[in-house]
């Protein structure tokens, strides 16, 4: 027989096109997928033997013809796989498929070679228990493979008779056979260790997603907890009106707005801003409006209510947080404020009649800071067409792409100029003034405005 | 945020400079913590050289300060800006924190206490 280098590279090329086309969809199936998960029910056990089996019956016919027409044949190959991957009883099943049929082949070796074949599964399921059902390293596949052909050539040698003709193919099929068992391995191998390393990363993935998705839910319950403890609308007010509008610059924020109904000619109207942003503000947000609230009820006087609300917010205010408030009783009747300054942002109080603006301060401190406070009361009158702008630094402290502050002057000049709007629609004019002035700039801090104005 | 520290007279000095915002927050809170721990701190805290605080700088040093009068030690400012200034005035800060036009002046005031 004349076979050429050229036959046998062919030969080489299309043998490893099968293993390799041939353990990427084994490995691709269900049934391989459970058993990488260990889930050895009888089906998977029964099928993998039968593709294995199979693989060595290819392995028999389908190896390298040499030029001798000698052929180093892969038989081994499937049980070895078989066994390594999937355990002792594919292995030994794996084996005896290719095994017997190679016995009834045939031949002086047609023991040694069936023989050997049987034990290769078998060996291969050994290791696997041995490593306490982990897959062998690349290496160690390989080296099992080439240990194997060798084991498979010294049993020839053993079994065969003659021996002088045993000999004869052992020294011609000895190096090719294991480096084409070896590689065969190797192939497997490769294939199993990606899979095995794509799955643990998809699954990886698949934890940091669902991670993230409930964090994403809990934000987002959060956000419509305190959405809620903002006034769903303004109240309706005999001779005033309200506008109001609030964003935080996260999910959450820490200013906040509260109209309390006093009594029935009595509303307390409440702007404040906490320390910070995000989750530790929104926290200390909603256990000062509460303990504001609380007060506001029961006490008659602003200052009062605001005293005794500092003391309870002092209490839980640890590591330095803080709370600036600014608190309106708007007494309906007399058409007059009451109102006291607790480290917040003037308010303006635009006079319709004389075009004047006056900023609302008074003598007092943040809540949470000091156990007694003193704050000063400051009364004065509402008349027709009084526009008093209530906001947090929010408003005033956006930035602009020169990194300026949309600062007070600006906020004073835009009150003036739309005076005559309603409070909802200067709210709505203050907004996208700022909103336009930041363009492209991040939200630095939480924005709040309220307005209310004395019809 | 630009920050260094020295000693002056046993009077530990911290300089802070740029903008102290929620970003800059936390490592000024790490640095202020570490400095206030030991017992009896005298601390003056120089702004001449900040431009800019937001309500999340002013948390810092209330913590700050807290911490410290807990273990009798307190802390000073100096050099305020006008602006900055403003914001302690309207937060009422200014009842909370001594402050001095210039850090000499504060660091004398912690030694003619003893």
């Amino acid at each position: 027989m004349n076979v050429s280098v050229s036959d046998i590279l062919i030969d080489l090329v299309k043998t490893a096109s099968v293993v390799v086309v041939f353990a990427y969809i084994v490995t691709r199936t269900r049934f391989f997928s459970d058993i990488l998960n260990k889930q050895f029910n009888i089906r998977n056990q029964v099928i993998a033997v039968l593709l294995f089996g199979g693989l060595s019956i290819f392995g028999t016919y389908g190896g390298i013809t040499l030029p001798s027409g000698a052929i180093a044949n892969i038989r081994d190959l499937g049980p070895i796989v078989a066994g390594l991957f999937c355990g002792p009883l594919v292995g030994l099943g794996a084996g005896l498929i290719g095994g017997i049929h190679r016995y009834f082949l045939g031949g002086f070796v047609a023991l040694p070679c069936s023989l050997a074949t049987i034990i290769a599964g078998l060996l291969g399921g050994m290791i696997y228990l041995l490593r306490k059902k982990e897959f062998p390293r690349l290496w160690q596949a390989i080296l099992f493979a080439a240990g194997m052909e060798l084991f498979h050539m010294g049993l020839t040698l053993l079994l065969a008779r003659p021996y002088d003709q045993a000999l004869a193919v052992v020294q011609e099929v000895i190096v090719p056979m294991t480096g084409a068992n070896a590689a065969g391995v190797a192939i497997f191998a490769l294939i199993i260790h990606n899979l095995v390393i794509e799955r643990r990363t998809a699954a990886e993935k698949e934890k940091y997603r669902r991670d993230l998705e409930r964090k994403e839910f809990e934000i987002e319950t959060a956000r419509r907890i305190q959405q809620g403890f903002l006034p769903e609308a303004t109240p309706r007010l005999d001779g005033f009106d309200l506008g109001a509008f609030s964003l935080p610059a996260l999910e959450v924020g820490g200013d906040f707005y509260d109209f309390i109904p006093i009594d029935r000619d009595k509303w307390g109207l409440v702007i404040a801003d906490v320390s910070g942003k995000g989750f530790p503000a929104a926290l200390f947000m909603a256990l000062s409006r509460m303990c504001v609230r609380a007060n506001a009820m029961g006490m008659s006087t602003a200052s009062e209510a605001i005293r005794i609300a500092n003391k309870l917010i002092c209490h839980d205010a640890k590591s330095g947080m803080f709370v600036t408030l600014f608190y309106t009783l708007l007494d309906l009747k007399r058409r007059r404020i009451t109102y006291v300054n607790a480290g917040h942002n003037p308010p303006l109080l635009f006079r319709g009649n004389t075009g004047g603006v006056v900023l609302l301060g008074a003598r007092g401190i943040a809540l949470g800071v000091l156990d007694n406070i003193d704050l000063e009361e400051v009364q004065l009158d509402l008349d027709s067409n009084d526009t008093v702008v209530f906001y947090t630094d929010g408003v005033t402290e956006a930035i602009n792409a020169k990194e300026e502050q949309f600062g007070q002057e600006r906020l004073i000049k835009l009150v003036v100029e739309n005076s005559h709007l309603s409070a909802g629609s200067l709210v709505e004019k203050v907004k996208s003034e700022v909103v336009a002035f930041s363009i492209g700039q991040p939200q630095f801090d939480d924005f709040t405005l309220v307005v209310l104005k004395a019809l | 945020m630009e920050v260094s520290e020295r000693t002056a007279g046993g009077v530990k000095v911290i300089a802070l400079g740029g903008r102290l915002d929620a970003y800059a927050a936390n490592d000024i809170e790490r640095k202020l913590d570490s400095l206030v721990a030991s017992e009896k701190v005298r601390l003056v805290v120089d702004l001449g050289q900040l431009d800019y605080i937001s309500s999340s700088g002013l948390r810092v040093l209330l913590g700050a300060l807290k911490k410290a009068r807990e273990q009798q030690g307190d802390i000073v400012l100096s050099g305020l800006q006008p602006y900055v200034k403003e914001i302690f005035e309207i937060s009422g800060f200014t009842q909370l924190f001594k402050m001095f036009d210039k850090t000499e002046e504060a660091i004398i005031s912690y030694q003619q206490e003893k």
